[in-house]
């Protein structure tokens, strides 16, 4: 039997939601201009989107790149990180150049990579790849560096490989940091793909987004915010959900990440 | 660290960058890719030193310093009082954590058609999504930094005689600062990056417009020339952020 | 000056139970009484120094100071903890003027004032110096500073020594009791360390474990200023610190079955 104070704070996310749909609503009316729909104009625009098969594809190939994208940079990234962790040359190594790109747009190459690689998918998983991948690096990097020493030496004395203690050890430890950098980094794939869906104008949501936009269709501006706010709330409400349940074991960290964008 | 080990660090250090900018000159040298697609790192330095002297360029540079800092100063006020508030009032918090909740993973960048829609294709735009993808992060490491307080600061300066409504300001604000400045190093990066991409996508000025009108016109190194500029502009905005940082936080151990 | 009047106090821990912490203390501390607080761990010592010290309120029963209740903190009861709690941003004599600015005194007062405090416990030369640069003994001298610059009638030192190496410790017991000497202060000093107890105090307060209960309480007579090399081979002390140590022996029984 949950307790009604318990019930409260788990039904609060839900509870704020509805309440900035309720602000949205009431300023709408208040301003009642063309540019500003009301939210629940907005949504009842939704199932037209969802509906039409264009649109959907549209939306549906986006996430596939963003998926690609975020894979190829989590099996590329987290060994990356784990190495420069434990040790000082790799991290010398390449530390300082990431430190260069991290101020650097990723979305912002997508006109480069475009003239280098044209239109199609590759640039756009690229893009994606690159934005993902310094997050993760970072975190892993972290994670790994603060992996006891202690620890490993008893692994050493134990008889592992040099190998075995990376995977078996400084892994699982460094975990619940990885996993941080990966939120972190699903949602900079998400805005990474939006972003370069904006500039590049060639196809998917963001592409949707300001088409509507040029075409004057508001309700479907708004309905497609909408629809990407709630892929990124849903992305990182289950990728969480399923970080909790790898990490239990953890300490109870801080539960809203620092977000990098 | 002894000065051998710092230099071998840099040397270290360097090697990748100028290994990239070497594999750069060498891919452009040898006719790998024509000079329209990438020029050679030469060219791109001559015209960022070019146009860094050019009226023009510079007040592309002011517009984009302009929104940056607009965006970035409003995200750093509301989000170090919301911040603190809400680490302080438990009634605040209860509201403020859900809404936080909610819209940090949302991508600020989605929003963008509507603030264009209501607030037009100027400054204001630009400076609001800045001031919007800011504000998380340096709300969050404000309001962990004043939750995380020793209470034995607080009760010292309560035995002092500090009356309770001066607490906030004059033990918790101070303690809670290398937090702050940790999440407004993240939030200018943020600003640098969320400023340039806006400029991309929609304006008529600005170092973000440059880039993609470089584009359409295919001038390869007037692509390079904004990209590098906002990349150097971002370094010695951290630069500065971390020397700040330095002064504020002498008096704290090593975090 | 301190009566603590059927004192009890129940923790509310995460688990949702209730943990009694102190339970129906009760204890008069006269004026200029150096009294220590002696048990072992969680045996409620600090719990009960917090509630005189009006950080946390007793769930039942009252602490009084001079014959009215204790509401909350105040500068006429200054705590000294042991992590220092020390303000990193600011430099010693900032910390230890923080105490007189607040009071109203005017700035260069303030300064003047801390800085022969800090001349006192030893660190003249260390006024610009930032708590991180200082030792965990300088830290301390800094913290004793800093409360005494307030002037509160009585010190409240949570284990104040406990976190600093032996030699330390002794060097710093004997500057605590030559300051003491000058004014005379009431001092409650909760130690778990029976011969800082029985060297430094008037009385020794012995707590049974928890639900902390008062034991006894030992009345020291040895004669003042005491030194702790005569001290260490006198009889008296030395039956002192047997006899209390028996008695938390006794009382810190772990059940563990042979």
């Amino acid at each position: 039997m949950i307790s009604g104070h318990a019930l409260i704070s788990r039904l609060a996310p839900l509870l704020a939601c509805l309440g900035l749909l309720g602000v949205w609503q009431v300023a709408a009316l208040i301003l009642s201009t063309d540019s500003f729909p009301t939210a629940l104009e907005a949504l009842r625009a939704i199932p037209s989107i969802l509906g039409d098969k264009e649109s959907l594809i549209n939306i549906l190939a986006s996430i596939r790149r963003m998926a690609i994208g975020f894979g190829v940079a989590i099996m590329v990234s987290i060994p990356l990180g784990l190495m420069m962790g434990r040790s000082r040359g790799v991290a010398s190594f390449f530390n300082p150049l990431l430190m260069v790109t991290y101020p650097v747009p990723k979305a912002a190459l997508m006109p480069i990579i475009m003239l280098w690689l044209g239109v199609g998918e590759v640039a756009k998983i690229l893009v994606i790849f690159l934005g993902v991948s310094l997050p993760v690096i970072y975190h892993s990097f972290q994670g790994a560096k603060a992996v006891e020493e202690k620890m490993l030496w008893s692994g050493a004395a134990m008889g592992l490989s040099a190998m075995q203690r990376m995977t078996r050890i400084v892994l699982p430890a460094a975990l619940p940091e990885i996993l941080t950098g990966c939120r972190t980094g699903l949602v900079l794939a998400l805005i990474t793909m939006v972003t370069s869906e904006m500039i590049a104008r060639q196809s998917g949501a963001g592409n949707i987004l300001f088409n509507s936009l040029d075409m004057g269709q508001y309700d479907t501006v708004y309905a497609m915010i909408i629809i990407i706010g709630a892929m990124g709330i849903g992305l990182d409400a289950a990728f969480e959900k399923l970080r909790s349940r790898l990490v239990r074991w953890s300490e109870p960290g801080f539960d809203i990440p620092l977000s990098f964008a | 660290m002894n000065a051998r080990a710092v230099t071998s660090d840099v040397l270290l250090g360097i090697a990748p960058i100028a290994l990239l900018i070497a594999v750069w000159q060498a891919i452009a040298s040898f006719g790998y890719a024509p000079a329209t697609l990438l020029p050679p790192p030469g060219v791109v330095l001559m015209r960022l030193a070019q146009q860094l002297t050019n009226t023009t360029f510079q007040h592309e540079i002011a517009a984009t310093l302009f929104r940056l800092f607009a965006g970035f100063s409003i995200a750093v006020i509301l989000g170090v009082t919301i911040g603190l508030i809400a680490a302080a009032i438990p009634a605040i918090n209860a509201v403020v954590r859900p809404i936080v909740r909610v819209l940090a993973p949302l991508p600020k960048v989605a929003l963008y058609p509507a603030l264009l829609l209501l607030l037009g294709f100027g400054h204001e735009s630009k400076i609001t999504l800045v001031a919007a993808d800011a504000l998380f992060p340096i709300l969050l490491s404000t309001y962990y930094g004043a939750s995380m307080v020793e209470q034995k600061l607080i009760w010292s300066a309560m035995a002092a005689g500090t009356p309770r409504r001066q607490i906030l300001f004059k033990v918790v604000l101070p303690a809670a600062v290398p937090s702050i400045l940790t999440g407004c190093r993240i939030g200018l990066v943020i600003s640098c990056i969320v400023v340039f991409l806006a400029e991309m996508i929609t304006s008529t000025e600005g170092l973000g417009h440059l880039l993609v009108t470089a584009a359409r016109t295919f001038q390869a190194v007037d692509m390079f020339v904004p990209l590098i500029t906002i990349s150097l502009l971002g370094l010695i905005l951290n630069g500065l952020l971390q020397g700040l940082r330095s002064y504020l936080l002498r008096g704290f151990p090593e975090v | 000056m301190i009566e603590i009047d059927r004192v009890s106090h129940v923790f509310q821990t995460s688990g949702r139970q209730n943990h009694l912490a102190l339970s129906e203390i009760s204890l008069t501390i006269e004026n200029g009484a150096f009294v220590s607080i002696l048990g072992p761990s969680g045996c409620g010592k600090s719990t009960l120094l917090y509630i005189v010290g009006g950080f946390v309120s007793p769930t039942k029963g009252v602490a009084k100071v001079r014959g009215k209740a204790i509401t909350g903190p105040g500068p006429d009861r200054g705590p000294v903890f042991q992590e220092f709690a020390l303000f990193p941003w600011k430099s010693v004599l900032g910390n230890v003027a923080y105490g007189p600015r607040q009071q109203g005194v005017k700035h260069a007062e303030a300064e003047a004032q801390s800085r022969r405090l800090i001349e006192m416990v030893g660190l003249r030369g260390f006024e610009h110096f930032y708590p991180k640069e200082l030792s965990g003994g300088m830290k301390q001298r800094v913290a004793l500073a800093r409360t005494l610059a307030y002037h509160p009638a009585v010190l409240l030192m949570d284990e104040p020594f406990g976190a600093l190496d032996a030699h330390t410790r002794t060097r710093l017991q004997n500057d605590l009791l030559n300051i003491w000497e000058r004014d005379r202060k009431t001092v409650l000093f909760v130690t778990h360390s029976v011969d800082e107890a029985v060297f430094l105090s008037d009385k020794v307060v012995v707590m049974t474990r928890s639900p902390g209960r008062i034991k006894q309480v030992v009345n020291i007579n040895l004669a003042r200023p005491r030194r702790r090399a005569e001290l260490l081979l006198d009889p008296r002390y030395q039956k002192y610190v047997v006899e209390i140590e028996r008695m938390i022996d006794d009382t810190s029984e772990d059940k563990l079955q042979p």
